[in-house]
């Protein structure tokens, strides 16, 4: 199995407002503490690679202090030139939210080329909150998402320049400088909420799926419906198209991990993700079907979970080294995930620096059957 | 309340009220309006023939995935005036609606006998940006857009079953198609009103807070060449459904000073 540490740079704090996206006051972000978190943040990604971990993850958010990565590319820049093997998974760049989304075929490359080929590039359509920030039109969104992609794919692959005529980008030449490193191009992965269209249009380009905070239950039913799609297109998923993504805390004993766990990942949950009720569900952003599957078995707001649901419901993992392991089996032989990306939080930098350090010693090792393997190869294209 | 007609127009399958004799008169109604035959309609359906046709994607009519622009709705009614073999009808329309007959007049001002905006949006206003009303929850709205939030009873939703909610769901997202940005107005709107070629009337809430009276029913009334402005003082955004009788009866009377039968 493949490990990537996955970062949210979240502004941690504590509010009483109705919503901690789109209409949270800016001046509750304090600029210098900012200067201090994000080179903690960025120290992180670095102790990682050190450590072993294969890969770093950034994406991207849009006012709130649930994530501050309102430019993933940005910080990926900063991690290319100050790392040297691990792979810089962008989760990614949110196509749709794009007025110029040759700017993202153009960012890419350049992160590929100087990082000697290590990018992985995500495609997403941004969240739902994300349309009210940036005023992009949710009843455009899949459509968007899915021609910026061709067009981006296309501006890899096809020697320029030509012309692109779409319903929402037109460009009269397309012929981007630089090309991107990686044959045909850097792989592309697909963070997605579970929608039957992006599955199918994932399974379909063999773009690794890849779920986010989502209840286990739910990530086994998505994987297998990837897997069938990819079955009627004509192969066999590789594990490497299956990512997932929990947070894990792990330390000492499973008393302590549970200590940090209900303080710091519950955060993420009941503050980081509390929205006023509106920005979960923008006009049109879902299909209707998609709509009357999800008020068939209307799934609980992250700022009502409880630690103990949870736990129960598989939204994160913690414990000592021994009890991480055994959890993780689950996602590594019964889910044959391939790639857990996790994101650490233990309450301070140095804490956080432990953990990080504790699971690339204690865990990883019992999980590298696939030392050799490259996950990239043969995937996301 | 009359049943609802099914009609296609030009491929485009709806559903429409009708109820009444006398001129023509369509009236368009605004978001959440669809299906509704209030106290307001049944005033006028004692004067007119009285259409009331819901916008494709609300009520009972179907989405429409070919409607991108606010231009394709003004198309849209023209088609159904042909449909329905009315030459010349009066034009009602509120807020959304006020916005789509207010593109229509720009159009066609030779196919109306008169136009009535009720609070309309759809034009740039200088000085007043409309509160996003996507990004408000219900109680926030009912306050936006009432004055007396007693009247917003008449719009509430009978229930909270999944058709209900898929439902509000694909009429914010028919709303969301051309009003989400620019929010509630075409950029285009504002210099075409000086076109409107037909005796307007402008109903307007004193306590408006979408679109409030200055500077937004000023400019309208500006705008729009000989319009004449009236004023509901225990209104909000929908006149037509906090005070029925008063709004009706002053289309009843415009139109009947203006000539036509009433």
């Amino acid at each position: 199995m493949k490990f990537y540490y996955f970062h949210l740079m979240p502004y941690i704090m504590d509010h009483d407002a109705p919503s901690s996206w789109v209409t949270l006051s800016n001046r509750h972000y304090d600029p210098g503490l900012g200067h201090t978190l994000y080179n903690q943040y960025l120290d992180q990604f670095e102790h990682a690679e050190r450590l072993g971990w294969d890969g770093l993850c950034v994406n991207e958010h849009h006012q709130n202090c649930y994530g501050t990565m309102p430019s993933p590319n940005v910080m990926a820049a900063m991690l290319v030139r100050r790392t040297s093997r691990a792979k810089i998974a962008i989760l990614g760049n949110g196509l749709s939210l794009r007025d110029n989304p040759l700017r993202v075929a153009e960012e890419i490359a350049m992160l590929d080329v100087v990082s000697g080929g290590r990018v992985i590039s995500g495609f997403v359509r941004g969240i739902s909150a994300e349309y009210f920030s940036t005023a992009v039109n949710p009843t455009h969104s899949r459509d968007r998402f899915y021609e910026a992609a061709e067009l981006i794919v296309r501006a890899w692959t096809e020697e320029g320049p030509f012309p692109f005529d779409g319903r929402y980008y037109r460009y009269p030449y397309v012929n981007p400088w630089p090309r991107p490193l990686q044959k045909p191009h850097p792989p592309v992965w697909c963070p997605s909420q579970g929608s039957t269209e992006t599955v199918e249009w994932a399974a379909r380009r063999r773009f690794p799926y890849l779920m986010v905070f989502t209840p286990i239950k739910r990530i086994v039913q998505i994987y297998g419906e990837y897997r069938e799609a990819c079955e009627r297109f004509g192969y066999k998923a590789s594990r490497y198209q299956l990512t997932v993504n929990v947070p894990v805390v792990v330390a000492e004993s499973d008393a302590k991990a549970r200590e940090l766990a209900q303080k710091h990942v519950m955060w993420v949950f009941n503050v980081g993700l509390r929205m006023h009720p509106p920005f979960w569900r923008p006009p049109g952003y879902m299909t209707e079907a998609s709509l009357r599957r999800l008020l068939a078995n209307p799934p609980k707001l992250p700022s009502e979970l409880t630690f103990e649901e949870a736990e129960r419901d598989g939204y994160l993992i913690y414990g000592s080294p021994a009890t991480v392991r055994d959890k993780l089996r689950i996602f590594a032989d019964e889910l044959q995930a391939g790639i857990l990306c996790t994101a650490m939080n233990g309450g301070s930098h140095e804490r956080t620096l432990e953990l990080i350090q504790l699971f690339a010693e204690e865990v990883m090792p019992h999980f590298r059957e696939d030392a050799h393997v490259d996950e990239t190869a043969g995937v996301g294209r | 309340m009359p049943a609802p007609r099914e009609l296609s127009i030009r491929g485009t399958p709806i559903h429409m009220l009708q109820e009444g004799r006398g001129p023509a008169l369509l009236f368009l109604h605004g978001a959440g309006g669809a299906g509704r035959w209030l106290p307001f309609q049944e005033r006028l359906a004692r004067s007119f023939s009285v259409y009331v046709p819901s916008h494709p994607g609300h009520g009972g009519s179907p989405a429409a995935e070919w409607i991108e622009h606010i231009s394709d709705l003004a198309f849209h009614y023209l088609d159904l005036l042909d449909e329905l073999g009315v030459e010349r009808a009066h034009l009602v329309g509120a807020s959304f609606g006020g916005w789509i007959a207010a593109e229509v007049a720009t159009m066609a001002s030779h196919r109306l006998a008169s136009l009535v905006l009720i609070d309309p949006v759809g034009i740039r206003v200088d000085g007043w940006i409309y509160p996003f009303l996507f990004g408000l929850d219900i109680p926030e709205i009912v306050a936006t857009v009432f004055h007396n939030p007693m009247a917003a009873l008449a719009l509430a939703p009978p229930d909270q079953s999944v058709e209900t909610l898929a439902l509000q769901y694909r009429q914010g997202a028919a709303l969301a198609r051309v009003a989400w940005n620019p929010h509630l107005y075409d950029p285009l709107l504002r210099r075409r009103l000086g076109r409107i070629a037909t005796p307007t009337l402008l109903c307007w809430g004193a306590h408006d807070k979408v679109a409030p009276i200055a500077p937004c029913g000023e400019t309208w009334a500006r705008e729009i060449p000989g319009a004449r402005l009236r004023v509901f003082a225990d209104s909000g955004h929908v006149p037509h459904l906090e005070e029925p009788e008063a709004v009706a009866e002053a289309v009843c009377e415009f139109v009947r000073l203006r000539g036509g039968a009433a």
